[in-house]
Order: C-alpha cells, then sequence, then structure tokens
C-alpha cells in the first residue's frame, strides 16, 4: 500500500484513460472488420487479456486488409 | 494538384476510419512514457517487493532526466519502427494485389500521385504519431526528473523524425516494387536492422549513415552537445529519402497493374 | 468513325502466346459484344484495351489519345470482380473516382448520385461498400465506370457473376447505356450479346474467327439446314448422312443430327424418301435457317 501512495495520480491516470480508448477502439474495429488473421474469438482474448500489448498487436497484425 | 488533394484526403480519411489516427498515437505515448514511470518507481517497486535483504542499503543512481528522455525515445526505433513498417508494408502492394489500385488507375490518375499521395498520408502519421508520443515522453520526465530544454527537445525529435522517415519510404518503395505485402515488410524491417548494426558497428566509418541519427539524438540528449556528424547525416537521410521515393514512382510506373 | 484501331496485337505470357494477333476497329457509338468461351482470351484483350497489360505486340491506337499515348481520360472500365475500397460507403466511392477523373466535387456529387440512381443502388448510397450484395457490387462497378463520360466503356463479363434477376436488370442498364457511349463488353454467353448488340467479335485460342453485325453474321452464314430428331439412333445413321451428296456438313447432338445442305428442296425429298425406306423412327423433321448458336457452335468447334 505505500507503494501505490507514493504514485503520482495525475501521471498515472491519463495513461489509464488512454489504455480503455485503446481497447474501446480496438472492439469497435473488431466488430466491424470482416475477417481477421487467425479466429476472431482469439483476438477478443488477446485485446482483453494482455494489457496495452493486446489491442496494439491486434492493429498491427490481427487486422486484415484485403 | 486538385487529383493529388483528392488521393492523400482519401488516405487521411482511411487512416480515421480503420483508427490509424487513434492507436499509432497513442502507442507512441506509451511506448516512450514507459520509460520515465520504469525508471522512477522502478526502485520503490523493488524496495516494496521486498528482494533485498534485511538491512541492505538500497542504492541506485538516479538517472539523469536526459539520459531518460534519450532511452525513451529509443523506443521508436525499435517499437516504432516495427509499428511503422508492419502498418505502412501493404500501403501499395496491397491495393494491387486486391486489385483496387488497378480500379484506380485506369482512371486518369498520376502514378507519381498515387505513390507520393500514400506516402505523405503516412509521413504525416508518424510525425504526429511522434511528435505526441515524445512530447509526452518529455513531459512526463520533466515531472517526474528535471525538465530537459525543449530546444533540446525540438532537435532530437527532428533527427528522429529524419531517421523514422527513412525507414517509411524505404518500406513504401519495397511496398509499391513487390507485389507482397509481407515480403515488402521482412525486407524492410531486415534492412533497417542491417543499416542499424552496421553503422553502430562502425560508426567511425559510417558517421554519415542515417541511421547514427538516432545516437546523434541520444548524445544530445545525454552531453548536451550535437555531434558534428549529424549534418552529414541528415544530409543522407534526405537524400536517400528522395531516391527511394523517385524510384518507387519508377517502378511502379512500369509494372503492369493486371496480374 | 472509328473510335479505336487495334493492329497485330499478340500478348505472351511466359513464352505462351494468349493472344495470337487481333486486327479489328472499333466503331463511334456501337455495342460491340466480345465472345467466346473460358478462356480464348477476352479478359486479356480488354486489359490490354484499357491500358492495364501491355502488348507483347502490334498498336491499339485511339484515335483521339493524347500526345503521351494516355488513353485512360477516354475510357471506363469495369474488371471481371470490381474491387472496391469496402470502408467507403458507394456515395463515397463514386465521388471519389469522380474526382479522380477531373470533375469538381460539385460535379462529382451530382453526377455520383444521377448514377446511383441509374443503376439503381440510390437507396444503399451511404452503406458501406463491404455490406453490398454481388449483385450491387456489379452496378456500383459500371456506375464508376462511366462516371467521367468516356467514349468508351470497356466491361468484362458484367452479367456472368450475377443470378437471373440481375442479370436481366444489367443487361437492360446496357441498352440504356448504349445511347450514350459505346460499349464493349465480354461475354461467353451468346445470348446476352445477342440481345444487347449490334456487333459481335468471337474469339477463340486468341484469335478471331469470326466478326460482323449480327445481320452480316445471319447472312454470312445463311444456309440451309434440315434438323432431324430420332427416337433412337442407330448405327450408320451419322454416316448415311454425312456422306450424302447433297450434305455440306453435319452436327450430330444426342438424337439430333443437324445436316446442312446445298439444296434444301432436293434434300427435303431425298432425306424423307431415305428414312421411309430404312425405317428409321423420326420424331422431328424441321428445315430452318441456322441461328446464331448453330454459327457459334460451328466456329467454336472447327
Amino acid at each position: 500500500m505505500e507503494l501505490l501512495e507514493g504514485l503520482n495520480w495525475g501521471l498515472i491516470a491519463p495513461l489509464f484513460i488512454i489504455q480503455l480508448i485503446l481497447l474501446i477502439v480496438s472492439f469497435v474495429d473488431l466488430s466491424r472488420i470482416e475477417k481477421t488473421n487467425g479466429p476472431k474469438l482469439l483476438w477478443v482474448f488477446i485485446i482483453i487479456f494482455v494489457t496495452i500489448i493486446g489491442p496494439i498487436l491486434y492493429f498491427v497484425i490481427g487486422r486484415r486488409n484485403d | 494538384m486538385s487529383q493529388w488533394m483528392t488521393l492523400f484526403n482519401k488516405e487521411v480519411l482511411e487512416m480515421w476510419r480503420n483508427f490509424k489516427w487513434i492507436w499509432v498515437p497513442i502507442t507512441f505515448i506509451l511506448l516512450g512514457v514507459s520509460e520515465p514511470l520504469t525508471s522512477y518507481y522502478l526502485p520503490q517497486i523493488i524496495k516494496s517487493v521486498g528482494g533485498l535483504p534485511e538491512g541492505a542499503i538500497f542504492e541506485m543512481p538516479k538517472p539523469t532526466a536526459g539520459a531518460v528522455l534519450a532511452s525513451g525515445l529509443s523506443q521508436y526505433s525499435t517499437f516504432g519502427v516495427l509499428v511503422i513498417v508492419l502498418g505502412t508494408m501493404g500501403i501499395i502492394a496491397g491495393e494491387r494485389k486486391n486489385g483496387v489500385a488497378a480500379m484506380i488507375l485506369v482512371k486518369p490518375v498520376s502514378y507519381f500521385s498515387y505513390v507520393t499521395s500514400k506516402w505523405a498520408g503516412s509521413l504525416l502519421l508518424v510525425w504526429i504519431s511522434l511528435f505526441i508520443g515524445y512530447i509526452s515522453t518529455w513531459y512526463y520526465t520533466g515531472q517526474l526528473f528535471d525538465w530537459v530544454p525543449i530546444g533540446e527537445f525540438f532537435q532530437s525529435f527532428a533527427l528522429y523524425g529524419l531517421w523514422l522517415t527513412v525507414i517509411l519510404t524505404v518500406t513504401v518503395f519495397f511496398s509499391a516494387a513487390l507485389l507482397s505485402p509481407g515480403l515488402a515488410g521482412f525486407i524492410s524491417l531486415a534492412l533497417a536492422l542491417i543499416v542499424s548494426i552496421l553503422s553502430g558497428a562502425l560508426s567511425h566509418l559510417l558517421e554519415w549513415s542515417p541511421s547514427q541519427l538516432t545516437s546523434y539524438a541520444g548524445a544530445l540528449l545525454t552531453g548536451g552537445k550535437l555531434p558534428s556528424d549529424t549534418m552529414p547525416a541528415s544530409l543522407t537521410a534526405l537524400l536517400l529519402i528522395v531516391l527511394f521515393l523517385w524510384f518507387s514512382v519508377f517502378l511502379f510506373k512500369k509494372k503492369e497493374l493486371a496480374a | 468513325m472509328s473510335l479505336i484501331q487495334i493492329k497485330g496485337l499478340k500478348k505472351s505470357f511466359q513464352g505462351n502466346q494468349v493472344i495470337k494477333g487481333l486486327d479489328f476497329k472499333l466503331e463511334k457509338g456501337k455495342c460491340i459484344a466480345l465472345l467466346g468461351p473460358n478462356g480464348a482470351g477476352k479478359t486479356t484483350t480488354l486489359r490490354m484495351l484499357s491500358g492495364l497489360m501491355k502488348p507483347t505486340e502490334g498498336s491499339i491506337s485511339f484515335s483521339e489519345a493524347k500526345k503521351d499515348g494516355d488513353i485512360r481520360h477516354l475510357i471506363g472500365y469495369l474488371p471481371q470482380f470490381p474491387v472496391f475500397y469496402d470502408w467507403m460507403s458507394g456515395f463515397e466511392f463514386l465521388q471519389y473516382v469522380g474526382k479522380l477523373a477531373g470533375l469538381t466535387s460539385k460535379e462529382a456529387k451530382e453526377r455520383s448520385l444521377k448514377l446511383l440512381e441509374l443503376v439503381g443502388i440510390i437507396d444503399a448510397k451511404n452503406r458501406r461498400i463491404g455490406k453490398y450484395s454481388g449483385g450491387m457490387r456489379q452496378r456500383l462497378g459500371i456506375a464508376q465506370a462511366i462516371i467521367n463520360r468516356p467514349q468508351l466503356v470497356i466491361l468484362d463479363e458484367p452479367v456472368s457473376a450475377l443470378d437471373p434477376f440481375g442479370r436481366r436488370e444489367v443487361l437492360e442498364l446496357l441498352e440504356r447505356l448504349k445511347k450514350e457511349t459505346t460499349i464493349l463488353f465480354s461475354t461467353h454467353i451468346l445470348n446476352d450479346a445477342e440481345e444487347v448488340c449490334d456487333e459481335i467479335i468471337f474469339l477463340h485460342n486468341g484469335e478471331i474467327v469470326e466478326s460482323g453485325t449480327m445481320d452480316d453474321l445471319r447472312e454470312r452464314h445463311q444456309q440451309a439446314k434440315i434438323d432431324l430428331i430420332f427416337h433412337r439412333k442407330t448405327e450408320g445413321m451419322e454416316r448415311t448422312f454425312r456422306t450424302h451428296s447433297l450434305t455440306k456438313s453435319i452436327l450430330v447432338d444426342g438424337n439430333r443430327i443437324s445436316v446442312f445442305v446445298t439444296n434444301v428442296e432436293s434434300a427435303r425429298k431425298e432425306f424423307l424418301k431415305l428414312i421411309y425406306e430404312k425405317e428409321w423412327q423420326l420424331d422431328k423433321f424441321e428445315v430452318s435457317s441456322m441461328t446464331l448458336e448453330d454459327v457459334f457452335m460451328k466456329v467454336v468447334g472447327k
């Protein structure tokens, strides 16, 4: 708990918000897109469970443009 | 010119629709900002986890603000490059592979505009993302450590931007020259890696190499002075950008659109 | 006045000659069908005409080409499988190509709406193209091909991928389009060609085997023909007719034997007598002239 008190929330909170935006946006995109590289359900799990990196991974390699 | 703007606007709009304008800047923020945060909180984390024996005096030199900012910036030459290459490799090859390029280019569209508008669209994305990500890193570093002079921030920003533009242009070139986005991405990454390693190892011989721009930006932030080789390296970078872009258009023109 | 002149057009892929030397002209204001079985070289020919492929040999000259040979402002092209930016709406896509083709924003907007109306997808104008059905994509494809009022519209198999319903609608659309511009379209279905077009170019194995207006073709191939349908075909029937002195050639299709003859009147008598003598069981005896279908079969068959 001592650790949490030491945190500067003014700096940490924006990052949480950004991360949330990333999460939402990747879900919106996933719901719109027709095909992904690999099963769609897999990407749902990756986005939810792999913090931060999950949504980014989805955008970089999960999306299929053709 | 109005045709070029039409093409360019389409690129910008497409990046809204596929959320590139959101996720790329966010990725750049997270990449950069994680550096000052971890360097600042790492000692606390280690202490609270209690990995040290009782009574041991925990002493870790506090890094300078410049060093923290430099290492935040260096994230962009690794993960940033990866994001740029993977995000750009299909820009032309993808459109040609799925046939939409043929639909567009049977219209009286200039090949030069087609290629350069795509390049310019990505360029805008890269520079804006880099700026947003890097200025956040600078702000966090200032809050947690010390303020790095804004002039040094802008100079190092420009140098990194230049190097990332080289990477981007090379990727666009391979995307125009090859039919496969994957292959274009692979070759671009391999090339960036080889050039970086080679220039790093032979830095006394290849001081003009554009990949050295990243180390010069780091040197500026840690040492406060820009190495004298920055100028030739920047000029090489500019030259490469123009050459690769020109060759992209040239090669693309020669290809048959229908495979 | 001829719009395009094609001379000695050849195309090879890896040493394999697919188009073996085409010569033809397209007249302004006509509707021409490029007809041929699959693999005849129709798509390759159209791609060369649209500038997407370079001919290995030969020349394509448009009378109104620009000095540098650019002909793209003159043509509209619809590939066999049109591809769009699926993230755009139909309306957005048309405006986009319209502007690329040189229209102002305002013109592009008006023209797009008009075309969406014309091809009948105005209700779906704001829907993402990714959600369009095959027929809608085809229609959007036609709309984008004529957005800049091209002098020549090249359509690659515009109706092949459609169901009978969509096919009918697109054919009617072509009928209307015909009044405004020159149309060149490929098909492997004779009926489609016959229905819309004034002229036909038969392509087979990369060569033009026959061409001309519908009337020309009918006249040229006008031959007296006697169709015989037998209840059961027996040995020797085919040989008997093939070797008959009045026979020019025959076509056999199951129990049907079509005999092209030199003199209908005597053939009528002779054949009936022959059949009576041999006691062949005849289901149908018909004297007719050749249909285009027969021309097609004959031309492709040789």
